[in-house]
């Protein structure tokens, strides 16, 4: 099986953002940013507390499911690859992102594309606390 | 140089007027963070002016390596202190320095003053004034949390609570809820020019001029942080670990600097209170060791169980001033102090030395109940000392009110100075260590203990010792290099991962190359042109007075002697400007 990112300890995370940092590193050339990544922290008021969220890579992705056009498939072992970018660029309902009810499938609006996780596990790498660990599943 | 890095965003407040104006010679010359800073500074401020005046700036700058690599997360600010009557200048940490390079900016600059309170409203390249009447009287934590928004943009909010609005000398500024700009009163300035808070958010991308060995040097340094003792300290117990280090070696004031040990040292422990109030850690975005240590208490606010929680970002420094130095023996009741003073937004560490200067005076009849108020200040006393802050706050009472324009001023209405633990205005920091911690202290740029760790060359010298060449010199060489450190801007838990080569080969994958020799030439350059900055407005080490205090308590390096530290003062001002014209 392929090996996938998980939440394995989410209450241990200190907010230091270095998972979507390593995330947009590997997906945009060595550039670092909040928003060209394909994770996501909010930090919870009421419960003073850093919410993870990371693409599981859904079987039978919601995602991949709801695009009308065919542009994304399913990556073996789960979750979406975009495989038509083409047909991306003139969407303007982008299915895809309100298909995922974790709200952790993003828009590029440079690239007219969803940012895909590849689940490569760069973001793990970099987790101090094993909050995102990189394993078979 | 990274694009915009060199875009200084100008906010006019008088004008309500915001412009961009780039100046890559300035980061060229001085790379950024403090180097820039001081250039920005010096190019408006009136000198000899009241540091009220709308006319000074406001300055804050990031630097090259900012939001790229691990730990160099710090934002610099420069302008005019209030507690020194000069050149003031301090540093925080949170996502502010991220934020201000997200937004496309290298510096910001805040110049004239509002008629109405507000909040400067930063995001990218737009730039709003919004009335902030909803915010008036609320501290920086509720602020936070009101204006906190989740978005996938980097966001920093920097306000001030109370203490800032009311223009109290050492008022800090609060970021991002856990970080501070605490020392030197930038909360009196932002005060000043009527600004409750600066939100600054964004949404750009920060990319490196050589992205391949930008990522393998990336690597190499998160692994030596995660994987070497180098940082471990600030990681597990954090700073306050220092107090069990200090109480041993007989460096750890208490009472007022009456003593140098704490008998109940070890109660309040950074590892007792790690053990049992510390709740989580915090960090700064990039840096994975998370300083910012988070205690969890609760306050009975009515009978039947009724609490209210609160969360504490506490540090060695606060614990110190805040507790060890006013006898506070509960570790529970030196957080509650602690979030007292962060609520209404003072400087912990000249808060602290002000209300061990007032329990002193009033225990020996220099200030008498008809001065307090009635209140009873006595060393331990929480009670008294939590009332006595929110008298500061709110200015109740003439005492009170002296007390909210710094320990100065206190000495010059009721005396006392030889037990008022300050110079040049500025709180004593928690290291009676020997001569090169108040040397240290005096000489350095903006009178903090981390200029140029005096306090750690002591602490060296009780293992190896130094001659007083060497003492000066190790004094000199570190402020040198901790300005290019400020210039990055790094934080300083990191220093000894940021060693000079790494700072050289880090510097060339964002596209600017320097080698040591140049980088120490801007280190000392910067210190000159500070040092020349408050020698017009009337600085001079020479003239100013040390607290006899500190020289009748027995330090780590034993009773030390004034005449010997004069002479070793003497020695400093010729070594440091042999060669320059000051």
């Amino acid at each position: 099986m392929p090996a996938r990112i998980r939440l394995a300890h989410p209450e241990r995370c200190i907010g230091c953002m270095n998972c979507i940092f390593a995330c947009s590193r590997e997906l945009y050339g060595g550039a670092i940013s909040l928003s060209k990544s394909a994770l996501k922290i909010s930090y919870d008021t009421p419960s003073r507390k850093f919410i993870v969220s990371i693409c599981p890579g859904c079987v039978d992705a919601p995602c991949v499911n709801a695009c009308p056009y065919k542009a994304l498939a399913e990556q073996p072992g789960g979750g979406p690859i975009l495989v038509n970018p083409e047909k991306c660029r003139s969407c303007e309902t982008r299915d895809c992102i309100n298909a995922c009810i974790l709200a952790v499938l993003f828009w590029d609006d440079e690239r007219k594309t969803p940012i895909i996780c590849t689940q490569c596990g760069e973001c793990a790498k970099y987790c101090p606390h094993e909050v995102i660990v990189y394993r078979e599943v | 140089m990274e694009e915009y890095l060199s875009r200084i965003l100008y906010i006019d407040l008088s004008s309500k007027r915001s412009w961009v104006e780039d100046r890559s010679e300035l980061f060229e010359d001085r790379i950024g963070g403090l180097g820039v800073a001081v250039k920005l500074y010096s190019e408006i401020c009136k000198l000899n002016s009241d540091p009220f005046d709308p006319e000074n700036p406001l300055v804050f700058t990031v630097g090259p390596l900012n939001g790229l690599y691990p730990c160099i997360s710090k934002t610099v600010a420069v302008f005019k202190s209030p507690v020194t009557g000069t050149y003031g200048e301090s540093h925080a940490g949170g996502r502010l320095s991220m934020a201000i390079r997200m937004a496309g900016y290298g510096a910001i600059v805040i110049l004239g003053y509002s008629d109405k309170l507000l909040l400067i409203d930063i995001e990218d390249s737009k730039v709003c004034f919004r009335e902030a009447k909803s915010l008036q009287g609320l501290s920086s934590l509720e602020v936070e949390e009101r204006l906190r928004t989740h978005t996938r943009v980097m966001e920093s909010i920097v306000s001030i609570g109370l203490a800032g609005e009311r223009l109290c000398f050492y008022a800090s500024a609060n970021v991002d809820r856990y970080n501070y700009f605490g020392r030197l009163g930038l909360g009196a300035i932002l005060g000043s020019k009527n600004i409750k808070a600066l939100r600054i958010r964004g949404s750009g991308s920060i990319k490196p001029k050589d992205a391949e060995s930008y990522k393998k040097l990336f690597e190499k340094i998160y692994r030596r942080i995660v994987e070497t003792d180098a940082m471990a300290k600030y990681h597990y117990t954090g700073t306050p670990a220092n107090i069990m280090v200090l109480n041993e070696i007989g460096a750890l004031p208490t009472r007022n600097f009456r003593e140098s040990r704490f008998e109940h040292a070890e109660d309040i422990s950074g590892e007792r209170v790690g053990e049992f109030l510390l709740e989580r850690k915090v960090s700064c975005p990039l840096c994975p060791i998370g300083c910012m240590h988070i205690a969890k208490l609760r306050l009975e606010f009515a009978k039947g169980y009724e609490y209210e929680p609160i969360d504490i970002y506490y540090n060695y420094e606060s614990m110190y001033a805040l507790g060890t130095n006013l006898g506070l023996k509960k570790p529970e009741d030196i957080l509650k102090l602690i979030y007292t003073a962060n609520f209404y937004g003072f400087d912990t560490m000249l808060l602290g030395n002000i209300l061990a200067w007032m329990t002193e005076a009033y225990e020996s009849g220099l200030i008498s109940d008809s001065d307090t108020n009635g209140l009873k200040l006595s060393w331990g006393d929480i009670d008294s000392y939590i009332e006595a802050v929110r008298r500061i706050a709110y200015g109740e009472g003439s005492l009170y009110v002296y007390a909210a324009q710094g320990l100065k001023q206190l000495v010059d209405i009721y005396g006392g100075r030889d037990y008022a633990m300050q110079i040049a205005g500025n709180g004593i920091p928690g290291y009676h260590t020997g001569y090169a911690s108040i040397l240290g202290f005096l000489v350095a740029s903006r009178h903090s203990h981390n200029s140029n760790a005096g306090y750690d060359i002591d602490q060296q010298a009780l293992k190896r010792k130094l001659n007083d060449e060497e003492l000066i010199d190790r004094i000199i060489e570190e402020e040198d290099w901790r300005n290019i450190l400020v210039s990055l801007v790094a934080c300083m838990f990191a220093r000894r991962i940021y060693s000079p080569d790494v700072v050289v080969d880090a510097l060339r994958t964002v596209g600017f190359e320097y080698n040591l020799d140049d980088l120490m030439d801007v280190g000392r350059d910067v210190y000159i042109e500070i040092y020349r900055i408050k020698s017009i407005e009337g600085f001079d080490p020479r003239k100013i007075y040390i607290p006899k205090r500190l020289f009748e308590t027995p330090s780590a390096s034993g009773i030390l002697s004034e005449e010997r530290f004069r002479k070793l003062l003497d020695m400093y001002m010729e070594r440091r400007f042999k060669s320059s014209s000051i």
